[in-house]
């Protein structure tokens, strides 16, 4: 299998403060990342370093062996790098259909290419009945999946996922993961920052546990979720 | 698109027979379609891609400038110095936008209005270019195919030209992929570069785009005046009055600066005939009851309306 992405010693520091210390981890086509740890253990900081929204101070990227250590987000989304938001940041002033057509014109030619792969990505997420409503108007679990058809319709290789599940009801959090599944099995690579336990046991191949900006533990959801050092790093000890 | 196209269709033939319903109402018409044509190029940047800029004044200047020195000092022919100018405008939206579009929120605002002041200096001391202080007068032009450039009706007829083009380009651009650009960079600049746009190199091609055009208007301004004088030209005012044109109408709209002009100075124009010194007061509670009760402008609220109720209809089905 190719290798998708890999990264060695990042390390990402904000004044004094360390907020990702020497992490490596590798990623091969078609396989789920889960990237988990207690709040402020550095998983976000990671996720923007890797995607280029952060500098990374030390450490070097490589995507599909090609070095983007130093290229801004939009080049590495050109090269094959698909992202959403934390806080979903769709285009308010804008329609759904036109929210998405904003990516799908990077790997397209013309905008009737673009529409046609715009509207595609729309109904893959299910929101293509509300093409033509404003973005604004949309609640949290169509934000979110408004999120996914922007990432997916710059045609990533790789898709950085960043707490896609949190706040969703138990229907919708069963939707979205059966959709990230189905994400996979079309050879998509996937990084994914989650809170939600179900999520990241049901969906990873590997985990890595974050704490304090150091990686703590890593291997499968079954392995880390009973390593000591990892219960230790959530619930703290006496 | 082509329901716009043919609104502007409808437009120029309305333009066209003007000249002869109202041959005593010339000046203002012009005024009214030389800032049609300057908001909305205005607004390519200021709306479209979200940038303020209340420098725009300096580039009005420049076309005009380049017309009246090219003519009186080269014998060059205005539309070359016109297309020279737009260039030279292009040139230093480019320059500035490079050192300035890495600043967020008001400081490019701020660098604008000091771009068209140093302009504006320009024109005032440097007399053996410029004429200094008393300005440039055109005394001279060429009549190309026996056209007189110095006929009201002609000046007409070049400023609906200017105005048309304007909005032709942005009828274009808003369906096309550097539209979404522009959009997607106002909206949200990290959303964007996750869409894989650059948006420094989006503000600039839009600073670049505006600022050309607007120098072409100011050319034409240039032959309708006939006599330049630095103190209105790159004047601050002039800036904040195209820019509200375009703010009043509806920023980032296809029709909206058109209709802030006709508003604006359109009834400005009737104002100050009628009631004199009242009219600023009239100007200034205009503007307040825009923002106040229609925040996206005249066209901006009633396109947004559209836009839901289209969209309530097709659900309802």
């Amino acid at each position: 299998m190719l290798e998708a992405l890999r990264a060695e010693g990042i390390t990402v520091r904000f004044g004094g403060v360390t907020a990702v210390d020497h992490v490596s981890l590798t990623l091969k086509d078609g396989e789920i990342l889960g990237l988990i740890g207690p709040n402020g253990a550095g998983k976000t900081t990671l996720f923007n370093a890797l995607t280029g929204f952060v500098p990374a101070g030390e450490g070097r990227i490589t995507l599909y062996g090609q070095d983007v250590t130093r290229d801004p987000p939009y080049q590495r989304t050109r090269a094959g790098m698909g992202r959403t938001f934390q806080t979903e940041r769709p285009f308010e002033e804008l329609t759904v259909l036109e929210n998405v057509l904003v990516p799908a014109f990077l790997k397209t030619k013309g905008r009737h290419e673009a529409r046609a792969l715009a509207l595609e990505m729309l109904d893959q997420v299910g929101l293509a009945d509300r093409a033509e409503q404003p973005a604004l108007d949309l609640n949290l679990a169509r934000r979110r999946r408004l999120e996914l058809a922007k990432a997916l319709a710059v045609r990533p290789r790789i898709l950085f996922l960043d707490e896609i599940m949190a706040g969703l009801n138990p229907p919708a959090l069963r939707e979205m993961i059966g959709f990230v599944a189905g994400l996979r099995t079309q050879g998509l690579a996937i990084v994914m920052v989650e809170h939600i336990m179900q999520a990241i046991i049901e969906l990873s191949d590997h985990v890595i546990v974050l704490a304090s900006g150091k990686m703590i533990a890593e291997g499968t959801p079954q392995a880390v979720t009973s390593d000591d050092r990892v219960i230790e790093a959530y619930l703290g000890t006496d | 698109m082509i329901r716009h196209f043919t609104v502007l269709g409808i437009a120029v033939l309305a333009g066209l027979a003007y000249p002869h319903l109202f041959p005593n109402a010339l000046t203002i018409a012009i005024s009214v379609l030389l800032f049609a044509g300057w908001a909305t190029s205005w607004d390519i940047l200021g709306g479209w891609a979200g940038q303020l800029s209340l420098g725009h004044a300096g580039f009005v200047g420049l076309g005009a400038y380049f017309v009246a020195i090219g003519q009186s000092d080269y014998g060059l022919a205005p539309w070359w110095a016109m297309m020279l100018a737009m260039i030279a405008a292009a040139a230093l939206a480019f320059a500035w936008g490079r050192i300035t579009f890495g600043l967020r929120g008001p400081y490019f605002t701020l660098s604008t209005i000091a771009v068209a002041e140093i302009l504006r200096m320009i024109a005032i001391n440097e007399g053996w270019l410029t004429g200094g202080a008393t300005g440039v007068f055109i005394a001279t032009l060429p009549e190309p195919f026996g056209i007189d450039l110095f006929s009201r009706v002609v000046h007409f007829h070049m400023a609906l030209a200017f105005s048309v083009l304007t909005v032709a380009i942005v009828i274009i651009i808003s369906q096309s992929r550097f539209g979404y650009q522009l959009r997607a960079v106002r909206e949200d600049e990290s959303s964007a570069m996750a869409a894989g746009i650059n948006p420094v190199v989006v503000k600039l091609k839009a600073f670049m785009l505006s600022a050309a055009l607007v120098a072409l208007g100011g050319g034409i301004y240039g032959i309708f005046l006939s006599f330049l004088e630095p103190h209105i030209l790159f004047y601050l005012f002039l800036s904040i009055q195209i820019a509200l044109t375009a703010i009043i109408g509806g920023r980032g709209t296809i029709w909206g600066p058109s209709i802030g002009a006709l508003l604006l100075i359109g009834s400005g124009e009737i104002f100050r005939a009628a009631f004199a010194q009242a009219n600023l007061l009239i100007y200034g509670l205009l503007i307040l009851v825009v923002i106040l009760f229609l925040p996206r402008g005249i066209f901006g609220e009633i396109q947004r309306r559209a836009v839901r109720r289209r969209y309530a209809r097709s659900t309802q089905g």
